[in-house]
């Protein structure tokens, strides 16, 4: 006897389109640029950025607000409004396939089962009047045309996959009947349900308590691990990047200012932006003492100053900062930093 | 849930009896006698005076009128008219009118409002968007008793689409049409509004944009997720016009010849008739307070978020 559950209808329910990867190469940012034109002028949020994401590999993205982080995960997820919005050049593949020409119902189709995204804030982002096992399920009815009990079946699974207690009894409980942590967690298996390639996690813990923070990274480390995604990790937070990436991204003003592997990047910044933030974490051995942080404020994107970008924070700042925008440029091999005088940083 | 609505319930005790005492103090003290014109030109003969007086207690003094009056209430007595007809019975024969153009007018308003307000707050800042923005200002700052008279004028007399007045006791639906779309034409106008405002904010939400990223049709994410969110304020104010137009439309009623409550509400306050005005008002009160309690009730079903316990 045959089971067909999983009938599907030609119309949504298979995208007709595979995506394979080559060599593990998931995900292959090109020089892009995105623009918000707002009737006070057009503001560069991103500015020529660039990037690879592989199966298994989780690169962090870590800048401060407005330096353009959740923008460019944004515009891999493709859920800019637009207008404002306008990516006017750069490329985005997936699995080779170019994301920005697609035609939009194709494009559309592998939000979920390709690409994935969580959110900051999972109470504002989990829908108020539906029940969360019914969001959960709504992917596989949408995507997979699964009937509605197999789904709610499906994701109750995906619940106790992510460690939510008593799930079978909590699907039917709306979002503000949940903790923070919990939230979350239904963001996670909601993002997971149809076992993504890739998985965006947009500051994933930002709203939570630092006990509930490290458990949702333990989650989504291990998640990781299990599936083998590639994890474009959003963050501000320092801290919570060393245990998850492998390799470290660092945004300022739209650009990306260093990336490198996580741990030589911890041990041996290459820009003077990268080592203020590190001197910014508050440690246990220097209480007492006034905390490092790094002066003045991100630039306004109206109006980024000419040269470095970071010039006019900059310690370190010499006239060629303030007439040369240095290019990320390999400092040593594998490591890239946008500064003039990276070689002295990195040795600093 | 239960203890909430009996609780509800009770504290529609005091509000009635508040709302029939005020209104029967105003009866009471209005200029006038109820036995002025009822014999014709000449004064009423004594025996008559008297004997009335006594039916209707106008000798007692107030308190011991109303105290009177509430108990027969309790007794599910609405008592009579001047005429000695029961009030019960004449709001029995006009309230279905009433309660007919009240559900035309209602649903008038909410499928044309709704409609309107969602193609308007999809697309905002349109065409569309703009000539509904000073429409709705342009209905909303005009009386209804002017919008009444156009229409009636335009539409019944110069095209003659519809039938310019009621003139049965039991109106058709197609002669109640105009009035009621005369009646529904403001709320028509705020609903359209209220839920283009409610829908431009829930579209630009953070669940929308996760419907989004979910990799929904535009369609589902708008007019399942953003919609079903929008909605709920809109419901709520669509239950609470609902008790409203039950109350009675006078100003409606009055120009299109309706005989409903509101025009006899209208007739006898003009008659001193205070059996009848008291008693209707008791009425009205009572179904608007119930039509309110339905609306808070369907309020927590809309909003999970509300709760009733």
């Amino acid at each position: 006897m045959t089971t067909t559950q999983d009938t599907t209808t030609p119309s949504d329910k298979t995208s007709g389109v595979t995506y394979t990867p080559e060599d593990g190469l998931l995900l292959e940012v090109e020089d892009l640029y995105v623009e918000f034109h707002t009737p006070d002028g057009i503001a560069t949020a991103i500015n020529g950025v660039s990037f690879d994401l592989h199966q298994g590999e989780s690169l962090a993205i870590l800048g401060e607000s407005g330096s353009g982080k959740s923008v460019t995960a944004q515009a891999i997820m493709g859920i800019l409004d637009m207008p404002p919005a306008v990516i006017p050049g750069g490329h985005i593949r997936y699995c080779g396939q170019d994301l920005l020409s697609m035609p939009e119902d194709q494009r559309r189709r592998t939000r979920g089962p390709e690409v994935s995204m969580i959110f900051q804030d999972a109470l504002s982002s989990l829908n108020p009047v539906f029940p969360v096992g019914w969001q959960i399920a709504e992917m596989f009815r949408m995507h997979r045309g699964v009937n509605k009990s197999d789904a709610l079946e499906q994701a109750i699974r995906l619940m106790e996959r992510v460690q939510i207690p008593a799930a079978r009894d909590r699907v039917k409980a709306y979002p503000h009947q949940f903790s923070g942590g919990m939230r979350q967690r239904i963001m996670i298996a909601m993002a997971i349900a149809l076992d993504p390639a890739v998985l965006i996690a947009d500051e994933p813990t930002t709203a939570l308590d630092v006990t509930v923070q490290a458990q949702i990274m333990a989650l989504l480390d291990e998640l990781q691990q299990e599936r083998q995604m590639g994890l474009i990790l959003i963050t501000h937070d320092l801290g919570v990047v060393a245990d998850v990436a492998d390799r470290i991204a660092v945004m300022y003003a739209g650009r990306f200012v260093e990336k490198a592997d996580v741990v030589e990047l911890y041990s041996a910044p290459a820009h003077p932006y990268t080592r203020g933030l590190l001197e910014s974490i508050p440690r246990l051995d220097q209480k007492g003492q006034t905390l490092a942080a790094i002066g003045g404020l991100p630039p306004n994107l109206m109006r980024i100053p000419p040269g470095c970008p970071f010039n006019p924070r900059c310690r370190r700042a010499e006239d060629v900062c303030r007439r040369d925008r240095p290019e990320l440029r390999e400092v040593v091999p594998g490591r890239f930093a946008a500064c003039h005088f990276a070689e002295e940083v990195i040795n600093a | 849930m239960g203890t909430y609505v009996i609780r509800r319930l009770l504290q529609m005790i005091p509000v009635i009896l508040g709302a029939t005492f005020l209104i029967f103090t105003m009866v009471f003290a209005l200029p006038g006698d109820p036995l002025a014109g009822k014999c014709g030109e000449r004064p009423c003969p004594p025996a008559y005076a008297a004997a009335f007086r006594e039916k209707y207690n106008l000798n007692d003094p107030l308190p011991i009128q109303y105290g009177k009056y509430v108990g027969n209430l309790a007794q599910g007595d609405f008592g009579e008219t001047t005429n000695g007809i029961k009030v019960i019975d004449q709001l029995k024969a006009r309230y279905p009118i009433t309660a007919q153009l009240a559900l035309m007018a209602l649903a008038f308003e909410a499928i044309i409002g709704i409609t309107v307000g969602v193609f308007t707050g999809i697309r905002r800042g349109g065409f569309l968007d703009n000539l509904v923005l000073i429409s709705t200002l342009v209905v909303i700052s005009i009386p209804v008793f002017v919008v009444g008279g156009l229409s009636q004028y335009f539409l019944g007399v110069r095209l003659g689409l519809f039938p310019v007045t009621v003139t049965s006791a039991n109106p058709t639906f197609y002669q109640l049409m105009l009035p009621a779309m005369v009646l529904g034409s403001i709320s028509l106008a705020y609903i359209s509004r209220l839920t283009r405002t409610s829908l431009v904010e829930n579209l630009r939400s953070d669940y929308v944009r996760t419907a989004t990223a979910k990799g929904l049709r535009r369609r589902r994410a708008v007019g399942l997720h953003a919609l079903r969110n929008s909605l709920i304020p809109v419901v709520t104010f669509i239950g609470f016009d609902f008790g409203f137009l039950l109350g009675g439309a006078i100003v409606t009623e009055a120009i299109f010849n309706i005989p409903g409550v509101g025009g006899y509400l209208f007739r006898s306050i003009r008659a001193r008739d205070g059996a009848s005005v008291v008693g209707t008002v008791t009425v009205l009160v009572i179904v608007f307070l119930f039509v309110n309690l339905l609306v808070d009730l369907l309020y927590g079903l809309l909003d999970p978020r509300i709760s009733h316990d």
